[in-house]
């Protein structure tokens, strides 16, 4: 796996993360091209169904974006999507892939370089894990 | 409402190691309101077998349905069309529901991908806990509406045991003693006396002890 | 000073100053269909809270709630926004003031500058990008979202226009730019001209300028922020160490205790040290330890006395009683050395520090004298405006209001309500709007795409090389036509030039196309340009997406450049996919009813019916009381020395004869049901009880608190015992009683920031120096002892404190834990017994009486039903909650709904005032029009999925699904605020959230993902 490149979907809510990530580009800010970005209107809005959707069609890492704690827009969706988000950690594990490919990360509108730091930070580590293992396996099993 | 929780994945991708073609049943009453196997239960199940079976080398053919029901046949019947196209049905509803879907499809194999586990009610968002065992003969209007079988760990019918401290159970620190709970509430409706009658011991008959259960409304029976 | 309304010329109002006064202003106004002119001699808007890391109570991001706030005043189309432009003249009266501006060249056209940053890039000594502060600062880029969205040159160190003129894709720079004169007329003008921060260079015992490691707290707050100089690392500036030990000293340069110090009380020093020592250790490492050093706590703003409780009790925040003599720096340790004497002590101690934060105050530079001289309106002595004894915004002359930090020193929510008030006061100056003339645009009728096979137009922009220069555009163009359902692409150079939105909405029409997709830029700040093009062609505005790779890929991505185009290939590609499952939405529009229901019949609520009556509106007054007045009735005289018995007098009077305003007292609200502009509130009227339902637009909650009167010290008991306001009716009703008294002995904080009711009451300690100083006035030589916990005086009240010092009245210290002891001393007189903390032993004084300062509390009972009623939420201490506790102090969360007065929170009667005109301001945006838009992102309940489970009734932050009487959830779409909270925890999947569905996300993940399956 000398050239796996990891596909990396971020879920990032309208308000903060998504803000984020726009003032890193125009801080020119580089991170890795690996992280591509799902816009919602709140972190909360994120269902478990998405983030397992993104794993079976292949993701090899997947992070929830959202407020800071106490500054969701709506008040809390945010800290609903941080449990929910534990709750497939585990289930992610249960079937071998492992949990830590699925992260909650927060951030205020103006934090630009955690974002950058973050999606560095996380395609990181999700090179150091590997590809999905559903591909490998499918990949290899094909062949 | 009846209560369950998913069932852990090991168990369950070992049940269908040898099929392919599966249908995941749903159901949408109880199991939907205690969020273990609603729609997006089945649909987070499906993912996850996918998943598994992606991970052996092979993919899965899964067809999701949630049925209004599962433990009624005129709603199991919505299953027939599918059940030539499947190896096998794993049920998210309860035990009925599992065993209504076996009693009617005789040649398809049906696997249960949930533990049911009480009769209970919804504390708060998520939290569901045990109220009614469905012992066949009502206690609840001697013991103030809080019933001493389904809620003190000894199911005492003359309660509290010396276990009883701060209102706490001796068996688990978090749970509140039932008969603290019976006493402090036939207190505040001023029925201590109730509290003074001995209840006498029951008749277990009417609970499993009679073996399995049945009930016949004549008027309705056919 | 009350004005009446004016028959004007000019039907626009100026706003004097683009800070979060001066945006909140202009929008009501905007909002409320008036024309106004926003002018900031600054570059961009924002002022002095775009500086601020995180605000107190809530130690929220605030970048995050101003800056929706920023993009929506550059959204309004009343608003004409004028940077780096001033006032320079004002000529003729309300209702017709001739004014001239000089606005200073920017050297960019803002129409042009698409602020893609090149200029910025190339030659950043010339380019000016920030909120006011100088780029070069290590502060520039504060936030993405400046407004206006545009750079500026600073020509004097431009050295090669040219080259600068030769980089601007967009050609907006414009070198023979000059400056330019403009005249205009106006009806109003409101001035929210910001204060200046105390500077502590030259106080030498304190060593700001000698060392580097004592700050100011707003520089303090530029260290904490994320994006500040050391991008969020907490460093001491001398040597880049985690500091170990901080302090905070209070009053810097206010209450007149150094050189050049003001002599009042900033008011917000207080709150924002505790939010600066608690974020500290909340954020960065609890093990820091933090101590503030303060002369008294003046936390006296809604649940501020909770929040330092907290910091106290939970934070572990060390309180020094104490104004530190100096900073010393050690010579060899480095250390900071402060020496103090603590309250109770005589004894200096000293305690060294790694970093010491000045608690600098707010002060007017002196230039505005020269400013109020333009104006023609009076300045106080210490150079805020003068302003009336009842109403804060209204200034000497009319038609010209304040508002924020010029009428006095304050934090961020009592300005938000100044500024609300002073829309409303000036769009009184105005012409009435006749009927309201629709602005809104003509559209074609969409067509039906229900039945039509998606066809995607895909557009690229090429951004002025901002995407072009890293990626070729081209070949994304070709590779988006191969995409499956795409019938058109190409690249569209700047997208959102007009030439290019004319070229898409031509190629919609002919080709057909009937879903778009547009390769750019964020649609944060583009979507809605693009998605009024599509209803321009005749396509429904939904039936869009918009694939960011500018911002998120090209911006990020130089350094990689065929890396960000596979990114742009990936991202194109998802918004194809899922934009073939986008559906024709609706925006949900209402008609409204304009009428008003206020609920309340004191000072506050009958202000506000008035206010409003005043402009046209029919407006209903519930009181449950027989008669109007509420607490206000019962008080005598203001500090200022207003007679509010005739100030209330003529208030009813004017209520009750008001052709629009029907009184209804004894009246209490029983039921309500509906959603803004469609309110049906029932109540049981008078004496009879009849049961009678009005329709409403709006409602504003001005219910009031109680007067609190505890059973405490022998109130009620002994004769001599008696509340500040029994004094106040005294004074005026027996002065020969009072004459008489030799010893008078006050109490403040009895039963508030108690156990029982622990807020600040704020209104007792200007209330007990205000009787004390009256009954001076009628005996000068009567012993007045106030037994204080912190002296409250906050703003302006400083200065009567100060008076009272200077006259001899003696303010005494106590501590919660021990209170003072009042015994009956005979029939006529009390013993007060208290600790002296010079002697440090209890002395007693015969007290001829006991003032008790027994503030407010609630009405809990009365505010429980109106909650229940109105769903609305309370405090723990039984106040209405309202939306933000710093930006938005009057609406409530519930749309439609407004709160002012003592309801929300204890306050003056002039701080009520204030408010009610406020609430009257954001009550009539919303009655602007005779319907409402609601936007079409709203939760929609499947009936055959649901299982009636709950789930969704306990998920909602905003309690709006319920079950019906058909047994499923539903969700009234005009409450909605459509975050999916609800639909990611259905567990039936019934629910999903438009414009969000399930099946478009995951067509986005298909997009990006379905080649890696095989």
């Amino acid at each position: 796996m000398e050239n796996f490149e990891p596909v990396i979907v971020a879920f990032c809510c309208h308000y903060c993360a998504y803000t984020a990530a726009d003032m890193a580009g125009s801080k020119r800010l580089s991170y890795p091209p690996n992280v591509k970005i799902v816009r919602v209107p709140c972190s909360g809005k994120v269902d478990a169904i998405h983030i397992m959707k993104a794993f079976e069609k292949g993701a090899d890492g997947v992070y929830v974006a959202g407020c800071l704690e106490g500054d969701c827009h709506f008040k809390n969706g945010n800290m609903k999507v941080s449990r929910r988000v534990n709750y497939i950690k585990k289930l992610l594990d249960e079937i071998g892939i492992n949990g830590d490919r699925l992260e909650m990360v927060m951030m205020s509108a103006g934090m630009g370089d955690y974002f950058a730091k973050k999606a560095t930070e996380i395609t990181d580590k999700i090179r150091s894990l590997g590809p999905n293992p559903t591909k490998t396996v499918l990949g290899f099993a094909q062949k | 409402m009846i209560t369950a929780e998913r069932k852990p994945m090991e168990e369950l991708t070992e049940y269908v190691k040898n099929h392919d073609r599966i249908l995941l049943v749903g159901c949408n009453e109880c199991v939907t309101v205690c969020a273990a196997g609603g729609r997006k239960e089945v649909a987070l199940l499906a993912s996850a077998l996918q998943m598994d079976a992606m991970q052996k080398g092979k993919t899965l053919d899964i067809t999701e349905i949630t049925l209004e029901r599962q433990c009624d046949p005129e709603y199991i019947e919505e299953l027939t069309p599918h059940i030539d196209q499947v190896d096998a049905v794993m049920s998210m509803a309860c035990g009925c529901g599992v065993q209504e879907i076996a009693r009617r499809f005789k040649n398809t194999p049906v696997f249960p991908a949930v533990n049911t586990k009480f009769m209970g009610a919804s504390e708060r968002q998520g939290v569901w806990a045990e109220r009614c065992q469905g012992c066949g003969s009502c206690l609840l209007g001697l013991t103030g509406g809080i019933c001493p079988i389904a809620r003190c760990a000894k199911r005492l019918l003359n309660g509290p045991c010396g276990g009883s401290s701060n209102g706490k159970c001796e068996i688990n620190p978090d749970l509140d003693c039932a008969w603290q709970l019976i006493w402090d509430r036939l207190k505040a409706l001023g029925m201590e006396k109730q509290y003074e009658e001995i209840i006498p011991a029951k008749n277990w008959v009417s609970g499993r002890g009679g073996g399995p259960r049945k009930i016949i409304r004549e008027d309705l029976a056919e | 000073m009350q004005k009446n309304i004016l028959k004007s010329d000019s039907n626009k109002v100026l706003v004097v100053g683009g800070g979060i006064g001066g945006i909140r202003c202009a929008l009501d106004l905007a909002e409320a269909g008036r024309d106004v002119i926003l002018i900031d001699k600054a570059f961009s808007i924002g002022g002095l809270m775009t500086q601020l890391d995180r605000t107190f109570p809530t130690n929220n991001c605030d970048l995050c709630t101003l800056s929706s706030q920023l993009s929506e005043s550059s959204r309004q189309l009343h608003i004409e926004l004028l940077t780096m432009t001033q006032l320079v003249n004002v000529r003729g009266e309300a209702g017709n003031f001739d004014i001239h501006l000089v606005q200073a060249p920017r050297y960019i056209d803002l129409d042009q500058c698409t602020a893609c940053g090149n200029c910025y890039e190339k030659f950043p000594e010339f380019v000016r990008f920030s909120p006011g502060l100088d780029h070069r600062a290590p502060t520039c880029m504060r936030y993405p979202q400046a407004t206006p969205y545009a750079y500026s040159i600073d020509m004097d160190q431009c050295s090669d226009m040219d080259g600068l003129v030769q980089t601007c894709p967009a050609g907006a720079i414009i070198p023979e730019d000059s400056k330019k004169e403009i005249d205009m007329n106006v009806g109003a003008i409101v001035v929210a001209l910001g204060a200046e921060v105390f500077d502590p260079k030259g106080l030498d015992h304190y060593i700001y300028d000698s060392s580097p490691d004592v700050v100011t707290s707003l520089e303090y707050e530029r260290i904490l922020s994320a994006s500040g100089p050391t991008g969020g690392e907490l460093v001491r500036p001398s040597d880049g160490k985690p500091p170990q030990k901080i302090a905070w000293i209070q009053c810097v340069g206010s209450r007149g205790l150094q050189k050049g110090a003001s002599p009042y009380c900033s008011g917000a020093c207080c709150m924002f040290a505790l939010k600066e020592a608690m974020v500290t250790r909340e954020y960065f490492q609890e093990t820091i330890e933090t101590t503030i050093f303060y002369m008294d706590m003046r936390t006296c703003g809604k649940d501020y006395e909770l929040y330092y409780q907290r910091a106290r009790n939970e934070f572990g925040i060390h309180f020094v009683h104490s104004r530190p003599h100096s900073i010393v720096s050690d010579k060899n340790s480095g250390e900071l050395v402060i020496t103090y004497t603590p309250y109770d002590s005589s004894v200096f101690q000293k305690e060294s520090f790694d970093m010491v934060i000045l608690s600098t105050g707010f002060f007017m530079a002196e230039d505005t004298a020269d400013f109020a001289r333009i104006l023609g309106i009076e300045l106080n002595e210490h150079r805020f405006a003068q302003t009336d004894n009842f109403n804060p915004v209204v200034t000497s002359r009319e038609g010209i209001y304040v508002c924020g930090l010029f009428e006095s020193p304050k934090d961020i929510p009592e300005t938000m309500v100044q500024a609300s008030a002073a829309a409303s006061m000036a769009s009184r100056n105005l012409v009435p709007i006749e009927e309201n003339t629709d602005n809104t645009k003509e559209y074609p009728p969409e067509w039906d795409v229900s039945h039509e096979e998606p066809k995607v137009g895909v557009f690229i922009c090429n951004c002025g090389n901002n995407i072009g220069g890293v990626i070729d555009v081209n070949q994304l163009v070709d590779f988006s036509k191969t995409l499956s359902n795409v019938v058109w692409a190409e690249m569209a150079g700047h997208g959102c030039s007009r030439e290019s939105l004319g070229r898409i909405k031509e190629l919609i029409m002919t080709k057909k196309i009937n879903r778009v997709v547009i390769g750019g830029c964020s649609p944060r700040t583009h979507e809605a340009k693009f998605q009024d093009t599509l209803r321009e062609a005749g396509l429904n505005k939904y039936l869009f997406e918009m694939a960011n790779i500018r911002d998120q890929d090209t911006w990020d991505h130089l350094d990689q450049p065929e890396m960000a185009a596979k990114k742009a290939r990936d991202l194109i590609k998802m918004a194809v996919t899922g934009v073939i499952h986008s559906r024709p939405l609706t925006d949900h529009i209402l008609p409204i009813n304009r009428d008003v229901l206020v609920v309340g019949g004191g000072v506050t609520g009958m202000t506000a019916a008035l206010n409003l009556a005043d402009q046209g509106f029919k407006v209903y007054l519930v009181e449950k009381n027989p008669q109007l007045g509420g607490m206000a009735k019962d008080i005598r005289k203001s500090i200022e020395g207003e007679n509010v018995q005739s100030y209330m007098t003529e208030l009813i009077k004017k209520t009750l004869n008001h052709d629009r305003i029907q009184v209804m007292t004894g009246t209490i609200i029983v039921d309500h049901s509906g959603m803004p502009g469609l309110f049906k509130t029932g109540m049981q009227v008078g004496k009879q009880m009849f049961y009678r339902q009005i329709n409403h637009g709006v409602t504003i909650i001005a219910t009031g608190a109680l007067m609190n009167r505890p059973g405490e010290y022998l109130l009620d008991e002994h004769e001599a015992v008696m509340t500040q306001l029994d004094m106040d009716a005294l004074i005026e009703d027996q002065p020969d009683k009072i004459k008489a008294y030799k010893n008078v002995v006050m109490i403040q904080c009895v039963d508030s920031r108690s156990d029982n009711n622990p807020n600040c009451s704020r209104v007792c300690c200007q209330a007990a120096v205000k009787n004390a100083l009256r009954i001076l006035d009628l005996n000068p030589d009567t012993r007045i002892i106030i037994l204080y916990r912190d002296m409250r005086t906050y703003g302006f009240y400083e200065d009567y404190y100060r008076m009272a010092r200077q006259r001899g009245v003696i303010f005494e210290n106590y501590k919660k834990d021990n209170p003072p002891k009042v015994n009956s001393a005979g029939d006529k007189q009390v013993e007060v017994t208290f600790r002296d903390r010079v002697l440090g032993r209890d002395i007693s004084v015969p007290a001829d009486s006991l003032c008790l300062s027994t503030g407010f509390i609630s009405d809990d009972e009365g505010s429980e039903d109106l909650a229940m009623v109105f769903h609305l939420q309370r405090t723990s201490d039984g106040y209405f909650l309202e939306d933000h506790i710093k930006l938005r102090p009057v609406d409530l969360p519930i749309p439609g709904f407004f709160v002012a007065g003592t309801a929300h929170a204890p306050k003056t009667i002039r701080e009520s005032i204030a408010q009610a005109h406020a609430a009257a301001a954001r009550a009539r945006t919303l009655l602007n029009s005779d319907k409402i838009n609601l936007g079409a992102s709203v939760a929609r309940v499947d009936s055959a999925k649901c299982a009636a489970c709950l789930i969704c009734v306990r998920a909602c932050p905003f309690g709006i699904p319920f079950i019906n009487a058909d047994g499923y959830s539903e969700i009234d779409p005009s409450k909605c605020h459509g975050c999916g909270v609800c639909a990611s925890e259905c567990p039936a999947r019934a629910i999903q959230l438009m414009q969000f569905e399930d099946d478009q996300i995951i067509a986005k993940l298909n997009g990006l993902l379905e080649r890696k399956v095989a």
